[in-house]
Order: C-alpha cells, then sequence, then structure tokens
C-alpha cells in the first residue's frame, strides 16, 4: 500500500480515536469470586522491601500460599510508596491493573468511589480480630475494600534525661502544656521538640486530630479544617519556631535512616514513628540500655496517633477474583502480617498479635498497639489523592516564611474543595 | 524508504501529541474515561498558585544555568582545545556529569549539602562559619538546585563547544596573527562570530533542557522547601501521577510547549539560527 499524506492522517486519526476511546475505559468484567481459586495474578506492593522483604514474601508467604492454593500462580511488582501512584496510573492507563495491590491508609475511598477495587465480603473482617478503628480505614460508604496488614504509627517520643533535668514528671496533657515544655527544653543548639522530622502533612494532621479537628466531614464531601481549630494546629508550629523551640530547617531525614535530633541529643522531644527503636538499636543502643527514651500520644483537646500503613485489597478488573481474594486474605492473616511489621518495624494491626514477642521488643510498636483507641487515620473523601499532595506545599510557607496560617489553611480549603467538586 | 521512519514517527511522536492536545480538553483520572470539559483546565490553571511558582521557578532556573552554564562551558572547551597536558583525562571528567545518572549525581549532591555532615558545610565549619541547610532553606535551596544543574550540564556544552572549534579555520587565525591581532582580539572577531551556529544550538537545547529539569528536583527537594524549587515539569507530573489528574497535566504540557516554542522563535529571529555568521 502506497503511502500518502491523506493515508497517513486516517491512519493517524483511527489511532488517536482508538487510544482516546480505550483510555480509562476499563472494563468491570472481572471474574468470580466464588469459583475455585485458579490462574496467575499479579500483586504490586510497596512493603516487603529489599533482599530481606523479597526473602520473607516470596520465600516463606508465598510459598506457604501456593500450598494451599496450588493452581495459583503469583507474580510480584515490587515498588516503594514513593513511586506507588505512578505504578497505579500507568497500570490503569496501560490496562494491566494487577490483581492484588497493596496501598495506603486514605486511598480506599478514592480507587473504591472509581470501581477500581473489588468490594470483599464482610466475612473477611471478621476473620481476624480487628479493633474497629483499624478497619475503618478499609472501608467505604460502609462496604469492605481491603484488609489491614501493618501499621505506621505518629507519635512524640522523648528524652527521659532531659525531662529529668528540667524536673518534668509527665508528658505533656495538652498543646499549651507542649508549648510552655518545649520552650523550657531548648538550651543552646537543643530544640525543645523536633515536630518537622516527619512529613510535614502528617505532621499538621496529627496536630489537628490532637486539637479535635478532622480533616472532611463524615461522608467526605466537605472540608471540615478551615476553621479556627485548623488554623490553631498550623499556628503552633509558627508559635513553636518564634519561642525557638522547633526548626524546620533543623529537620532531619529518620525515614532515610539519619542520625535523628533526638538521638543526638539535639531535640528533647520528637514526632517519629515506631520505626526508630529499630534505629536506636542500630545507631544508639545506650540510648535503649540506659532507659533514656519515653512516647507519649499528643494530646490537645483529645489524644490523637495518626495511623497510617498498608492495606491488601483487590482490583476488581481481575479476571481471577477467587484467587485474588484468597491472596489478599493470605497476605491478611495474622502469622503474615506479624512477619511483614517485623520486617519494617511497623504495628500489626490484629488484636491478637499484641502479645507476640516482636511487638514486646520493639518499644514503641509495644506503645502504639496499646494506644490504638487514639489512633484517626488520614484520607476519609474520594478526592484524597489529589488533596493529600496539595497539603504539604500548601501549608510548608506558613511554616518557613511569613505567611500567615489562617491564609495557609483558608488556601488549602479552596484546594481541597476545588477537587471534591471535581469528583 | 521513509515510510518506515514516518510511520514510527506518526505512531510515537505524533500519536501521543494529538492525544495530549485532545486530553488537555478534557477532565481525565485515568480511572474513568476522559470528559471533554473546553477550557475548564486552563482555567484552573489560571488559579493555580504553584503552577504559577513553577513558571517563575523555571524561568529562573533556566536564567541561570543557561547562561553560566554555556560560559563556563565555553570556557572549558577553549581550554581544552589548545595543547593541555592529559586533557583527554580532563574531557572525561568533565563529560561524565552528562552521561552518569541523576538520580546518582543527585545522591552525591543530597550528601554535599547535607546541613550536619555534608561536604560544604563541614569545610565552611572549618573557616568557623555555620553553613545552612541549603536544600531546607526558602533562600538556598533554588541557588542549590541551579549549581547541581549548571554542573550537570557543562558537559554537553564544553563537547559541542569543543567540536565547533576544531572545525573553524585555521587560515583565518593566521591572517589575523599576520595583521598583528592580538588573541583576545581574535577571540571576539574571529572565534565567537564563527562559533554562532554551535552558540544557537547550544542555547535551544540548553533552554530545552533546563525547561525540563525533572530529576535533580525529584531527588534533591521534591519541590520544595514551600514550592521554591518547583518547576513546571515537576508540576506536569504530580498532576499526572500523584493527583490522577492527566487532562490537566496535559494542559500544564502544552504551556510548556508553548513556551519552549516561544522561546525558540524568538531566539531564532534574533540569532538567525544556525546559519553561520554572515
Amino acid at each position: 500500500m502506497e503511502l500518502t499524506r491523506r493515508s497517513l492522517l486516517a491512519a493517524l486519526g483511527a489511532g488517536t480515536a482508538a487510544a482516546l476511546t480505550g483510555c480509562g475505559a476499563g472494563t468491570d468484567a472481572g471474574g468470580k469470586a466464588d469459583g475455585p481459586a485458579e490462574g496467575e495474578i499479579t500483586l504490586l506492593t510497596p512493603i516487603y522491601e529489599g533482599a530481606d522483604g523479597k526473602q520473607l514474601l516470596e520465600g516463606k508467604i508465598l510459598k506457604e500460599f501456593r500450598k494451599k492454593h496450588p493452581d495459583v500462580k503469583v507474580n510480584v511488582d515490587y515498588t516503594n510508596y514513593t513511586q506507588l501512584n505512578e505504578k497505579i496510573t500507568t497500570a490503569l492507563a496501560g490496562g494491566l491493573l494487577p490483581d492484588v495491590l497493596m496501598m495506603g491508609v486514605g486511598w480506599i475511598p478514592p480507587f473504591a468511589a472509581k470501581k477500581v477495587l473489588a468490594e470483599l465480603p464482610e466475612s473477611l473482617a471478621a476473620k481476624y480480630d480487628y479493633e474497629e478503628r483499624v478497619l475503618e480505614p478499609s472501608r467505604y460508604q460502609g462496604k469492605l475494600y481491603a484488609l489491614p496488614t501493618v501499621m505506621a504509627t505518629r507519635l512524640v517520643a522523648y528524652r527521659k534525661d532531659h525531662f529529668a533535668a528540667a524536673g518534668i514528671k509527665k508528658p505533656p496533657a495538652s498543646l499549651h502544656e507542649l508549648r510552655a515544655m518545649a520552650k523550657e527544653l531548648t538550651k543552646g543548639d537543643r530544640m525543645g521538640i523536633d515536630p518537622f522530622s516527619i512529613d510535614l502533612r502528617q505532621c499538621w494532621e496529627t496536630f489537628l486530630y490532637a486539637n479535635g479537628a478532622t480533616l472532611f466531614n463524615a461522608d467526605g464531601t466537605k472540608t471540615a479544617f478551615t476553621g479556627a481549630r485548623g488554623v490553631e494546629s498550623l499556628q503552633f508550629f509558627k508559635d513553636l519556631q518564634k519561642d525557638g523551640s522547633a526548626d524546620y530547617t533543623k529537620k532531619t531525614d529518620g525515614d532515610a535512616g539519619a542520625t535523628t535530633n533526638l538521638q543526638l541529643g539535639k531535640a528533647s522531644m520528637m514526632m517519629t514513628g515506631s520505626g526508630l527503636w529499630k534505629q536506636l538499636q542500630e545507631q544508639s543502643p545506650d540510648l535503649i540500655e540506659k532507659d533514656l527514651i519515653g512516647a507519649f500520644v499528643l494530646r490537645g483537646r483529645k489524644p490523637a496517633m495518626l495511623t497510617g500503613g498498608t492495606l491488601v485489597c483487590q482490583s476488581a478488573r481481575t479476571q481471577h477474583a477467587a484467587a485474588a481474594q484468597a491472596l489478599v486474605a493470605h497476605l491478611a492473616a495474622p502469622d503474615n502480617v506479624l512477619a511483614a511489621a517485623a520486617q519494617r518495624e511497623t504495628v500489626p494491626g490484629i488484636t491478637s498479635l499484641r502479645s507476640s514477642s516482636y511487638v514486646k521488643s520493639n518499644k514503641l510498636v509495644d506503645f502504639s498497639v496499646r494506644n490504638l483507641k487514639d489512633a484517626c487515620a488520614e484520607g476519609g473523601t474520594p478526592a484524597w489523592m489529589e488533596i493529600r499532595e496539595k497539603i504539604k506545599p500548601t501549608l510548608e510557607p506558613a511554616v518557613v516564611s511569613g505567611k500567615s496560617a489562617a491564609a495557609a489553611i483558608a488556601e488549602l480549603g479552596e484546594l481541597a474543595d476545588a477537587a471534591i467538586s471535581r469528583l | 524508504m521513509v515510510t518506515p521512519a514516518l510511520l514510527h514517527a506518526a505512531l510515537w511522536i505524533g500519536l501521543p501529541i494529538i492525544a495530549a492536545v485532545y486530553l488537555a480538553f478534557t477532565s481525565y483520572d485515568v480511572l474513568t474515561a476522559p470528559r471533554f470539559v473546553g477550557l475548564a483546565n486552563f482555567r484552573d490553571m489560571l488559579d493555580d498558585a504553584m503552577f504559577r511558582k513553577s513558571i517563575v521557578n523555571t524561568v529562573i532556573y533556566t536564567f541561570f544555568t543557561v547562561p553560566f552554564g554555556m560560559l563556563l562551558g565555553l570556557l572549558l572547551a577553549l581550554a581544552l582545545d589548545r595543547g593541555l597536558r592529559a586533557r583527554g583525562v580532563f574531557r572525561t571528567a568533565i563529560f561524565l556529569p552528562q552521561v552518569t545518572a541523576t538520580v546518582a549525581i543527585a545522591l552525591v549532591w543530597l550528601w554535599i549539602y547535607n546541613p550536619r555532615n555534608g561536604l560544604f558545610n563541614t569545610l565552611l565549619g572549618l573557616f568557623g562559619i555555620e553553613g545552612p541547610a541549603w536544600l531546607a532553606s526558602t533562600s538556598w535551596a533554588m541557588p542549590s538546585v541551579i549549581l547541581v544543574g549548571i554542573w550537570q550540564g557543562i558537559g554537553m556544552k564544553m563537547l559541542i563547544y569543543l567540536a565547533a572549534l576544531q572545525n573553524l579555520p585555521k587560515d583565518l587565525y593566521e591572517a589575523a596573527s599576520v595583521d598583528g591581532a592580538s588573541p583576545v582580539r581574535q577571540f571576539f572577531s574571529i572565534t565567537l562570530p564563527l562559533l554562532k551556529p554551535a552558540t544557537f544550538f547550544v542555547l535551544i537545547t540548553s533552554l530545552i533542557s533546563a525547561f525540563q529539569s525533572f530529576d535533580q528536583i525529584y531527588i534533591l527537594t521534591d519541590g520544595g522547601p514551600a514550592g521554591s524549587t518547583t518547576m513546571m515539569t515537576y508540576e506536569i507530573y504530580k498532576s499526572a501521577f500523584r493527583e490522577f489528574r492527566v487532562g490537566y497535566a496535559c494542559a500544564q504540557s502544552l504551556v510548556l510547549f508553548v513556551l519552549l516554542m516561544g522561546f525558540t522563535l524568538v531566539n531564532r529571529r534574533i540569532m538567525g539560527g544556525t546559519r553561520g555568521h554572515d
């Protein structure tokens, strides 16, 4: 066939039309979950990182799954949380969404609302003893779309020796007390508190919840953080810096393994996660031996421990629903949850695991487990994927420059409202 | 003969461009089919303070990385064009950042900029100066990123200038020497005018490269602090892959395309394109 300008344009037009009509029009024609568990399925996971994680998943967890379900072959697609969105976006665009996906707290409503995830039978929620707060982020409009695996908590760790030297007997019972204590503990180049060594979004959310506010209304259709309490929670960071008790530029990247200000004695209190314990064991074992590290739940109008984590869910587009559902249940089983939690130094979400030797050996995990009643989660709206990306860059100018807390919160509110209105 | 190349270009370049232009006028989140929304994405862009900021940041970044990079590239090329000892080693060393993965480079720079035990602050500490938190300070983050950009881009600029220098006619210099022209005069009257096509090429490719800077921002600053280093490409990436607003990202890409096209045409008009010195 001779290639002419007309035929080329026609081919381009046809190709474009095919591409565009194909975009996002994924089929919902998934297989049936009540059939036999068989077929080849793919798991997309942001956890089980590194050689140890791979060994745990493929050498233990999936090996046992294979014994139970010999007709199911599982291919694993490893990623991390930074690149998880990209993986999902490209998978959706390419029509190759994995059969089983592991994703973060707050991610369920956006994907469930768009019918990307399959509803799971309620019996799975009752299969293991979950605290309801742990299970909450797995639901959307009352329906179950995921099962929790491991959780990551945000708490305040403190130096007992600094507290003792300052004559402080117990952790602060209010944000007002926290500010006064931070001021008192600030000495020389030591900050009273380092709230910024965790992600600013999660940090602000913890203070927001502790201040008695929420991000959204119950059904996720309206923002709820733009009132005085939302502004106060951001203003608190400005006040700490004004007092000289905190410094945004001195934050450390604890998640990347950098020695934290708390370990170095350059901060008396620090917002952190349960993973700090492993870091202490490896980098500052003397702090553990001398029992110099304590923890408390941030307490304002109410106690609040922000709890993220990893949930496992099933794609609505899988052709092997029974196999995918079996894998979801398997990954969320107590033994596998405990192994994953131990590998990542995170918190297992199943109540029966509270007395496990792993939990007892990691004081921050143990502390988190004992305080799960104060757990609060981010998200809660189908527009969360867009809004979560706006929080840090919108609030940061208030923390690092002269922008007022009220203006930053108002701007974030407008962005969040616009995102929700686009749903 | 040209059919395979034409088909390849149509399929892998033409089709995505057409799709991107179409998607720019839709609301498309990958999860559901695109919905035509007219100019809504472009209206949203006018209200998007962070995207406006990213345009300003990109222009600032380009304004510093391109001229400084070109100047340094030219100076290095002039130095290496002469009978320098071990010039092969120098050429390789200067070109190395160009062929090294930006991620690896950015990780090294992360260490250099580390406020606590990084190279810069350790050196400053020797003189009793407390260095800033280079990447966490709104004042220092952009200059820090610019420095990485200049350093990384010098190799290619140097290489193009070096190739151009080696092709300059030697007889002109001999004639100028006979006429008593000094080396400085020779540089400004012969070398620089004859390098005009190469300069135009370096300028355009550097502009495009600067406007498309992404990796170093992604690794070094994540666009922060307070959006002080966010760039257009980074905002486009965030819109598409983190916020699932693919239609909006396509609209942002169109703006980037128009800006780049505008800069290229203006430069072409000013410099006369790749034609030699008249």
